[in-house]
């Protein structure tokens, strides 16, 4: 009976495993457009609680002025080679067969 | 059961001897003492006037000898001599500052010490390092190019 | 019934192993074949699920059962054991416990890689990852410490479980502790994979900032109901002792709060990489080295499973995971590279990097301390005892330190702060702490006294300052919303906490880490006395007087028992009846103490029945009355109500449209 069981179990676990009828979803390779969408992101919510700090009046003008234009600068640069990439036809996978280099 | 029995006898005797002997003085050394000490029931780690988990067989003997030395005038450094003597180095709830001891003390302190130095070490060389930009290639893009994506994060990010 | 659960173990083992091995090569090939291979060893993994599950189950379904041929139940349970207890047999022995760490570890890796879509490459990593900590540990199941081991002829009755253990709080707190512990597996794993696979963005930190924060929750909630227990079942009205075992719950605690605010750092600004992927590898394998300190016996302890051999394993395990992650550090070290400069000493950066430092030397101060016998005994040959006074020297001042950067951190800005800033957001709360102080001190609180008075008044002082700040947080973001809305002020709050859950989140978790410290600062106010209570003798202490109505004894199948009813006065009038008991368990031939606790915001008196003077007949009782613990409990439910908070999505924040150009005009500013 014990080994009856086992077996069974044993058989549909193979089964589950080694099954695999029709093509497999792998989801996409992830692209530097992917990643630079990534960055832009997170560059722009430090410059939304940058300015939902200042509002908030935790920041002095100066202050506030100075981190603005650095960060919209980076987010700047960030958009110009979106827009670059997205213009020659975007897609490269960020995998060479060295791995990612930022 | 006869541990049960063993320790009620132990307390009376120690209930005894605290309410019949011990005068203020006596009591605030008993305390200080008492909180050096560790019982070495080797269950709880305990400070020893803090132990008295349960089925702990060791702490009421322990208090009763504290109390006798107490009640004796011993000197503080011998009766815990007379602990050490008689259970052995762990018996001190914490490491003496002496000898190897020490180490145990100054350690911590070194680390923070040494770690404050590091991160202000760190945050100096950082400080002066130069700007790494994440993203290249923007060589191409001319200033009037670069000034409207400006503009445009500055519009997506109002609050 | 035994032999199915061994095969499930062994069955577990060679899905696992071919999960890693097969995953292993897969992501190193390229091609369809290699993404059929990949896509077994996903399914491998999936399958051990399955089987260590059957394993558990099987166990479980044993205990219930009664069947003591298998000798973890035999050694762990017997017939008169309540049904919860039955269900704890899993996690209440060694066997038992791995195989229930090895049940966490599978879940959590079936969730991770039924959601593979996110990022299929780096999932699949990640999954190689998770299957080779989880071969370690069947291994240890199969061939160590298995849990279907059989006994020698059979048992009528087994041997019970501790009745320390016993106790509805003991049902839970593993499991929680458990999950904690396990659960730092998976943000390692992404760690690790992103590392290994040099993955381009901070794109894992935000996978993983989830599992990280329900990681931290369940931890924190373990901590906490271990304190709870031992304060309530220990009987020796203290909650935390710094016993081995503790200590090793609180290290990766330490370690894991560390790492979930320098995380912050590297998703923001690009910076520490290198520093977050070193945290969450310390994190990972100070949990294995804490369940290690807990099984090897290597220092002495309350939870004395231990004395047994697995000890060798788990060094071979940490040894040759170090040795892993330290490969990949070296070799793809190029990657953590930094993104951005620190520019200024006084920024909400350097005050995570401070953070840190602090939370690390406490975390180093633990080590040291639990590890120093050991250390002792190599060196001078002979062991000493590293107890409570030396934790608590060490660890008082750090931890006063930090929560001043609880304080001053979220009121500094990225990148740099001005010193006109800090004045501009310091102001109110400081004064606010110097006037709780003042006050203590009119209500006659002396910190010239004694240290731990001065502590304690320290530890008021900078806890209101933290409540300060993160009400001035509040409401200054509430009002720019009520600007742009018209809502409530509250209303606004909620809306506020709702646009940014982690940062409102995170405020409402150190609210409650203010509200534990205030409860911590109580314990330089503890008084205790112990006293014979016949019948109608009295007793003082405190404001409490209390009189012993009656005592008595009684037999139940599991345990007998003897209680005294004592009647508590204050004032002149009876506000309470207290029953404080003391059980001996049949089965295991073992005491415990039923605790008898009425506890209110001010303090608890905690009355302990410590047994009969056998020459009187009467009930000795010693009673303890602890100022402030209730706030430690309540904190703790307000840091688990901070992180569900912090758990929650985003809203999208509203959008108000205004001419771009006239934007920097403030809203509610300068007030």
């Amino acid at each position: 009976m014990i080994v009856l069981i086992c077996a069974l179990v044993a058989a549909s676990v193979l089964f589950y495993i080694f099954y695999l009828p029709g093509k497999l979803h792998l989801g996409v390779e992830k692209t530097r457009v992917a990643y630079l969408r990534e960055r832009q992101e997170a560059v722009y919510e430090n410059l939304r609680d940058l300015n939902f700090e200042y509002k908030a009046g935790k920041l002095p003008d100066a202050d506030y002025q100075s981190l603005k234009s650095s960060l919209e600068e980076e987010a700047a640069t960030v958009l110009a080679e979106i827009a670059r990439l997205e213009k020659t036809g975007a897609g490269h996978p960020l995998r060479s067969d060295k791995g990612a280099r930022i | 059961m006869r541990n049960f029995l063993q320790k009620t006898a132990q307390l009376t005797f120690l209930i005894a001897a605290l309410f019949t002997f011990l005068g203020t003085d006596q009591d605030v050394r008993f305390q200080t003492l008492g909180h050096k000490v560790k019982c070495i029931c080797g269950g709880c780690n305990q400070v020893l006037l803090e132990c008295n988990h349960v089925g702990c067989s060791y702490s009421d003997r322990m208090r009763g000898e504290l109390a006798s030395y107490v009640e004796r005038g011993d000197s503080d450094d011998l009766t815990l001599q007379a602990f050490v003597q008689k259970y052995g180095p762990t018996v001190l709830i914490a490491p003496t500052t002496t000898g190897f001891n020490r180490v145990a003390w100054v350690m911590p302190y070194l680390v923070l010490v040494l770690g404050l130095t590091t991160v202000v070490l760190i945050a100096r060389t950082w400080k002066t390092r130069p700007q790494i930009i994440p993203v290249g290639g923007t060589g191409r893009v001319s200033n009037l190019e670069l000034e409207r994506y400006r503009e445009q994060a500055r519009k997506d990010t109002e609050v | 019934m035994s032999q199915i659960g061994s095969f499930a173990l062994l069955l577990a083992l060679v899905l696992s192993a071919y999960s890693f091995v097969a995953g292993l090569v897969a992501v190193t090939r390229k091609g369809p074949g290699a993404e059929r291979l990949g896509e077994t060893a996903r399914r491998a993994g999936i399958a051990t699920f399955a089987m260590v599950f059957l394993a558990a189950l099987v166990l479980v379904i044993a205990a219930f059962q009664d069947d003591f041929s298998i000798a973890y139940i035999f050694h762990h349970s017997n017939r008169d054991l309540p049904g919860a207890y039955k269900f704890a047999t899993l996690w209440s022995g060694q066997e038992g416990s791995l195989l229930f760490w090895s049940l966490l570890l599978a879940t959590y890796g079936l969730v991770l890689r039924l959601r593979y879509k996110t990022d299929s490459r780096l999932f699949a990593h990640a999954s190689v990852i998770i299957a080779a900590v989880q071969v370690f540990f069947l291994l240890l199941l199969n061939f160590a410490a298995h849990p279907f081991a059989v006994m020698q002829g059979l048992p009528q009755d087994g041997n019970g479980l501790n009745p320390l253990l016993q106790y509805p709080e003991m049902v839970i707190h593993p499991p929680m502790l458990y999950l904690g512990y396990v659960g730092f597996t998976v943000p390692f794993a992404f760690a690790l994979a992103a590392l290994i696979m040099r993955y381009p963005g901070e794109k894992w930190i935000q996978i993983t900032r989830r599992w990280s924060m329900v990681t931290w929750g369940f931890l924190t909630c373990g901590v906490f109901l271990g304190a709870h227990w031992a304060y309530s079942v220990l009987g020796w009205g203290g909650y935390w002792g710094w016993d081995p075992v503790e200590n090793a719950s609180l290290m990766p605690w330490l370690t894991g709060t560390a790492f979930l605010h320098s995380v912050m750092m590297q998703e923001k600004r690009g910076m520490l990489k290198t520093w977050n992927m070193w945290l969450i590898f310390a994190t990972f394998l100070l949990s294995i080295f804490g369940t290690f300190l807990t099984r090897s016996g290597v220092v002495s302890s309350v939870h004395a499973f231990a004395q047994s051999s697995i000890g060798d394993w788990f060094v071979g395990f940490l040894a040759v995971t170090f040795a892993v992650c330290l490969f990949f550090y070296v070799k793809n070290r190029p990657h953590l590279r930094s993104e951005h400069k620190l520019e200024s000493l006084v920024s909400r950066e350097s005050s995570f990097l401070f953070n840190n430092l602090l939370l690390l030397v406490a975390c180093f101060t633990v080590l040291w301390g639990t590890l120093f016998p050991v250390l002792s005994e190599a060196v001078q040959g002979s062991k000493v005892t590293v107890g409570p006074p030396f934790f608590n020297r060490v660890n008082v001042p750090v931890a006063l330190l930090l929560l001043l950067l609880t304080a001053v951190g979220p009121l500094l800005a990225w990148r740099k702060t001005s010193i006109e800033s800090l004045k501009r957001n310091f102001l109110w709360p400081a004064l606010g702490a110097i006037a709780i102080g003042a006050a203590l001190i009119v209500v006659g609180i002396r910190p010239w006294k004694d240290m731990t008075y001065l502590y304690s008044l320290m530890t008021i002082m900078l806890s209101a300052l933290v409540g300060f700040t993160v009400i001035s947080e509040f409401i200054r973001g509430g009002r720019v919303i009520k600007g742009h809305t018209g809502q409530s002020l509250f209303a606004s709050m909620v809306q506020l906490a709702h646009r940014n859950t982690r940062r409102y989140g995170g405020y409402i978790v150190h609210f409650g880490v203010i509200v534990i410290m205030i409860g911590f600062a109580g314990a330089a106010f503890n008084q205790d006395k112990e006293q014979e209570m016949g019948y109608g003798d009295k007793m003082s202490l405190g404001a409490y007087t209390l009189v012993c109505r009656s005592y008595t004894q009684e037999d139940k199948p599991n345990y007998s028992s003897e209680w005294a009813i004592i009647d508590v006065f204050k004032g002149g009038k009876q506000i309470d009846t207290l029953y404080p008991e003391r059980r001996f368990y049949k089965a295991s031939q073992q005491m415990a103490t039923m605790v008898a606790n009425r506890s209110t915001f001010k303090e608890d008196l905690y009355l302990v029945y410590e047994g009969l003077n056998q020459d009187t007949g009467r009930p000795i009782l010693k009673v303890h009355l602890n100022p402030l613990v209730m706030w430690i409990w309540v904190g703790v439910w307000i840091m688990i109500a901070g992180t569900v908070v912090a758990l929650i999505p985003n809203a999208v924040p509203v959008r108000v449209t205004a001419p771009a150009r006239i934007q920097a005009a403030p809203v509610g500013a300068g007030d």
